[in-house]
């Protein structure tokens, strides 16, 4: 009798488990469409006036025809300033090749410059104000999670879209195939 | 088999509800705001495990002009090092803050604040700065703070996010309730096997042996040892409601809450006789010899000895007296912590002043009863854990887990096994509860299977669902853009008109579709509405001109026009209202006049 029990327990532990897993995967399979229209969105980011540091409004159009990398970020952000140094060392390595990091902060402007010396940050910083977490929103970052990089190629279609911290290996195996 | 089919179920709901998954913003931190009184508000925000927020990130404004928000009163956060700001304070758990505020003009029917807050997930990502937005009627000041102290909360009225120590609050809400329990509590107590038995020996060492009393004097001496006791156990509760305040924000990480949850569980198991659990012997034989010392007889010696026989913690005692004190250290406070140890205490007493004033005629007899006491103890112990961690429970879990609860419970009460023709009065008291029990389970099942979303009405989710299905669908007109908008607007004129905005991957839309909209006060006053919703799902150019008309970056969002075609300015809805909070919204929007 109580081998059954048991038989029976270990049986709807199994099951529940099964079905657990079917049900997550069943459910992350619909739930992953964005709606937006790809190249009309990288038209908009390219095309968006932000202001730098000193106040200087510029947009991203100035390096169209670079493999560029968007990374919105924040100072405040513990996880977003781990993969700051990734990006600098990235920038050094393949900027010569074409490769153009373009950092936006959602932030004012004075913890991003002195964060910008303290990590000695080689590419350009943008501030991002509504506007910017509004297109940031369109990409399909609903959630406005940061950080968040996009990968553009030197056709400007994007090539990825990267939610959460990047691991070096990971951004070098996207970015490579297009230099 | 198909008691396996339903486990199987709930257990795979179990396994989803554990998948870390990253939460909208809105889910990830639980915005509510409501007036506290005139002059401030409290805005709170459940943080979800695994979620913190800076406590220097927080901006709150409010609308309209007249009205000057003061300094926002934050509690202290939990600190940490930062490599590159220093010192960072965030909060977990669930969070209040207090913001004053000054009305130039005593007119305001309402106010709108608008909180602006940053926040992080551990698996490492951030959100960026995020707008909740509420709306604050006067009108509501009085109802409002009625339906806050009817929030579930099963035996005792404070939950923990209870986040108030003054005493004043204390008072107005459960406070008798929970001292009134406590002392129920501790009658109970007196019944167990390990007390009651204990009394009458107990009475004669107090009164003295070989002395002949009268009953007064028996009563007083009683009377002295319960207070002794009594005063001894507030001390306890006073020191837990300390030790609560200090540990008021470790308390409120999902791990202490679960620990705490945990051992309660343990303290059940040893009601439920699986082991023995009280005081290391040697420390009980001390304090024995101590409080023998003292002669029985005289006041002051019955007093010490009351003091002291607080201490000697029986088998039965020590675990819910532990549970108490865990209870009261997670209420964070003092005033609440002595009274109601102290009310415990005596009716820990009550059968010792019936033997003393009765001079031993009145007095139970100890029987296998007294192990049902045990075990309802147990049960009860459950349900505090349960309750404990029910915060960072979905919905439905916590149904099952009070399902589970409630069923198990009814079988051990006999609930479904047949009574004897010749069952007393106490059997078919014992199954009737049983049945209940059992049924109220049921419930919870149903509920947590089919997504119940609220704990006190288990079903009512399937009750939306029917009515849902009959009544067909709320007639919304679509519109596609601006000027879709404008003409219908114009079209309206003399008519209220409501505009929604929905996407398909919208979630609290479809909430408010079926628990708000579906709602029959809510359906009589659409009928004298114009209704417009705007599907934004595919975020096209034309939906995006739409909700940056209305500066918004996405739904839900509600708007209303009066009938002049104008926005109602602040009246906007934005997430999931439940009727009960949309039908007032309603009703301002069709009684507005400029």
């Amino acid at each position: 009798m109580k081998a059954r029990s048991l038989a029976i327990l270990i049986l709807v532990a199994g099951a529940s488990a099964a079905a657990g897993v079917g049900y997550h995967l069943w459910s992350r399979g619909g739930g992953t469409g964005s709606g937006m229209d790809t190249p009309e969105v990288v038209e908009r980011v390219l095309r968006a006036q932000l202001a730098d540091v000193k106040g200087t409004s510029r947009s991203l159009e100035q390096w169209r025809g670079s493999v560029l990398v968007v990374n919105y970020w924040a100072t405040w952000c513990a996880p977003c300033r781990e993969e700051i140094p990734v990006f600098v060392r990235l920038q050094e390595r393949y900027g010569s090749r074409g490769l153009q990091f373009v950092g936006i902060a959602i932030d004012p402007p004075d913890p991003v410059a002195a964060f910008a010396r303290e990590f000695r940050i080689n590419y350009p910083l943008l501030l991002g104000g509504v506007e910017a977490i509004e297109l940031l929103r369109q990409v399909g970052n609903r959630a406005g999670v940061l950080p968040y990089t996009l990968v553009i190629d030197r056709n400007g279609n994007l090539v990825s879209r990267e939610p959460g911290g990047l691991k070096e290996a990971r951004l070098e195996r996207l970015i490579q195939p297009l230099l | 088999m198909r008691f396996v089919l339903i486990l199987l179920l709930a257990f795979a709901s179990l396994a989803r509800a554990a998948e870390p998954e990253l939460l909208e913003p809105d889910k990830a931190f639980r915005f509510a705001a409501r007036l506290k009184d005139a002059r401030s508000i409290e805005v709170t925000y459940q943080i979800a495990p695994g979620y913190y927020m800076y406590r220097d990130k927080f901006q709150f404004t409010l609308a309209p002009a007249g009205v000057k928000s003061g300094a926002p009163q934050l509690p202290p956060g939990r600190k940490h090092r930062d490599e590159f700001f220093g010192e960072v304070e965030t909060y977990r758990g669930s969070l209040s803050i207090l913001l004053p505020f000054e009305l130039a003009d005593a007119g305001q029917p309402a106010l709108q604040l608008a909180a602006v807050s940053q926040g992080c997930a551990d698996i490492g990502v951030c959100y960026v700065p995020h707008e909740q937005k509420a709306e604050l009627q006067f009108a509501s000041l009085a109802a409002g703070a009625a339906r806050s102290d009817a929030a579930p909360g099963w035996l005792f009225g404070s939950g923990p996010a209870a986040d108030d120590t003054s005493i004043a609050r204390v008072f107005e809400g459960g406070f008798w309730l929970v001292v009134a329990s406590f002392f129920g509590f501790g009658l109970l107590l007196s019944f167990t096997p390990c007390v009651l038995p204990m009394v009458p020996i107990l009475s004669g060492v107090i009164v003295g042996s070989g002395r002949a009393v009268t009953k007064t004097k028996g009563f007083l001496l009683a009377a002295v040892y319960v207070l002794g006791m009594a005063l001894t156990y507030a001390g306890a509760g006073v020191a837990a409601g300390l030790s609560g305040s200090m540990l008021s924000v470790a308390l409120q990480s999902p791990w202490v809450l679960g620990a705490f949850a945990l051992v309660f569980v343990a303290l059940a198991l040893a009601m439920f006789g699986l082991y023995e659990l009280q005081m290391p012997v040697a420390l009980q034989h001390r304090l024995a010899d101590a409080s023998n010392r003292f002669h029985g007889g005289h006041t002051v010696g019955v007093f010490v000895m009351g003091v002291l026989s607080a201490l000697i913690l029986g088998p039965c005692v020590a675990a819910p007296l532990a549970g108490a004190l865990l209870y009261i250290g997670q209420s964070r406070d003092v005033v609440l912590g002595g009274s109601a140890l102290f009310a415990m205490a005596l009716g820990m007493g009550v059968p010792l002043l019936a033997v003393g004033a009765s001079a031993g005629a009145l007095m139970p007899k100890a029987g296998p009863w007294m192990e049902t006491v045990k075990r309802s103890f147990g049960t009860v112990l459950l349900g505090m854990a349960i309750y404990l961690v029910s915060p960072f429970l979905t919905v439905p879990v916590q149904m099952f887990l009070w399902a589970a609860l409630l069923i198990v419970t009814a079988i051990h009460l006999r609930a479904i096994d047949p009574l004897p023709a010749t069952a007393h009065g106490f059997q078919r008291f014992s199954k009737g509860v049983g049945i209940i029990a059992l049924i109220a389970g049921l419930a919870y099942l149903v509920g947590a299977l089919s997504g119940g979303r609220d704990i006190l009405q288990p079903l009512s989710g399937l009750r939306v669902t029917d009515s849902g299905g009959a009544s067909s669908e709320t007639p919304f007109e679509r519109i596609g853009n601006v000027a879709e908008l404008d003409e219908r607007i114009r079209a309206a004129a003399g008519r209220t008109v409501m505009l929604d905005f929905y996407a398909d991957w919208c979630v609290s839309c479809k909430e408010m579709e079926r628990y708000t909209f579906s709602d029959e006060r809510v359906r009589a006053r659409f009928r004298e509405m114009v209704l417009l919703q705007a599907d934004v799902t595919a975020n096209n150019a034309e939906d995006a001109a739409l909700l940056k008309r209305f500066r918004l970056f996405g739904p839900p969002g509600i708007v209303f026009f009066d009938r002049d075609g104008r926005e109602i300015q602040g009246l906007r809805v934005i997430g999931f209202q439940p009727a009960d909070r949309f039908v007032p919204v309603l009703d301002q929007a069709l009684g507005f006049r400029r």
